[in-house]
């Protein structure tokens, strides 16, 4: 199945554009997901040393934030969008 | 209240006053009311601008940066004459040939854990127009914690942010911690276009202006995220995090003045 990544700030100069079509497995989670992009994209960097979403990200299912889903662990449907979402800073 | 309003304040405030939604009663208010805005530059031009135009009557200006060239790209209320003054010099006088129904008071600072508390105190709305990640948490912390609203905006390259939060929930609900420096590059790193800031700021200042006179739906609970390359405006929905450090349900930051929010600005427990 197919989902929508999409990228804000940064990560969009990371991978280089706003959105990407991404081809995923039925049991995709947002976690799965993202762990493939850093692996394709090695400017991109999502996860700490210990596995876990960077605190300072927002990672968006359909515009909704996946800590009030389950997290990385929230599965993924087809054309579900997924945003991955940093704050900035400039005035 | 319209019997407080000068003849020449009818006359100025006129396209105001003559709008159901605003009317003599709201023109009052804004004359009333007294707005913080933290930071001179890209973002706090066009809301100190728009708030003074609008006639609200008091502003405050924290900023303790002088103008810079590569500031007037962006930063439209300093002109050629003022490089090498206090942007907070210059803004006032802006603001001075602009409106002089508007009193404005100066702080040459940056706001820090020390100053915060008592700088946003005299102000009904604070706006952080300011440039970086341990001033942007300082100032949600210490606004959630005095109640007072605060008008967010921020921008990056081509693309900007702006929320307007109202005790909870707050940027740390969407934000928990900043990014450690050096991850997300600022306007002196990373370039922004210069129109960016004139879009989100003038998008903040109608947020505050609309707080002021309790009229339309306000950014509370979703952040703009504009882009200004794709023309797109999204909406991102901002929950209450029950686990927020300030605003959530057993928060455990009640005082800006303990806890870290230079360099990394993480908090520690």
């Amino acid at each position: 199945m197919n989902v929508e990544l999409r990228f804000f700030a940064n990560f969009r100069e990371a991978v280089g554009q706003k959105e990407i079509g991404w081809e995923v497995d039925g049991d995709a989670t947002v976690g799965s997901v993202l762990r493939d992009v850093e692996a394709e994209y090695p400017e991109v960097d999502i996860f700490n040393e210990d596995g876990e979403v960077r605190e300072f990200l927002s990672i968006m299912k359909n515009g909704r934030d996946i800590t009030y889903m389950d997290g990385p662990e929230t599965r993924l449907e087809s054309d579900d969008t997924v945003s991955v979402f940093p704050p900035v800073a400039g005035g | 209240m319209a019997l407080d309003l000068d003849a020449e304040q009818l006359d100025r405030y006129s396209r105001h006053i003559i709008m159901d939604d605003v009317g003599p009663e709201g023109q009052a208010a804004l004359l009333d009311s007294s707005v913080l805005v933290v930071g001179a530059g890209g973002l706090g031009a066009p809301v100190l601008q728009y708030l003074a135009a609008a006639g609200v009557g008091h502003i405050g200006i924290a900023d303790d940066d002088v103008v810079e060239l590569s500031n007037l790209q962006r930063q439209v209320i300093h002109g050629n004459d003022d490089v090498g003054r206090p942007k907070v010099d210059s803004a006032e006088e802006f603001i001075a040939a602009l409106n002089p129904d508007v009193d404005v008071d100066t702080y040459e600072t940056r706001v820090t854990q020390d100053n915060a508390e008592s700088l946003i105190e005299g102000y009904d709305v604070i706006v952080d127009a300011s440039d970086n990640f341990p001033t942007r948490f300082l100032l949600n912390d210490a606004c959630m914690l005095a109640d007072k609203p605060l008008s967010h905006g921020a921008v990056y390259k081509f693309e900007g942010q702006a929320t307007t939060l109202t005790g909870g929930p707050c940027y740390r609900c969407l934000f928990p911690e900043a990014p450690p420096e050096g991850t997300i590059p600022n306007c002196a790193e990373a370039g922004v276009l210069g129109v960016l800031p004139g879009t989100i700021g003038a998008i903040q200042a109608t947020e505050v202006i609309k707080l002021i006179l309790d009229e339309g739906d306000t950014l509370e609970g979703r952040l703009l995220a504009y882009d200004a390359g794709g023309m797109s405006f999204d909406f991102v929905p901002i929950a209450p995090n029950p686990e927020c450090p300030v605003c959530g349900d057993q928060p455990h930051i009640d005082s800006v003045t303990e806890g870290e929010y230079a360099g990394a600005c993480t908090l520690g427990d």
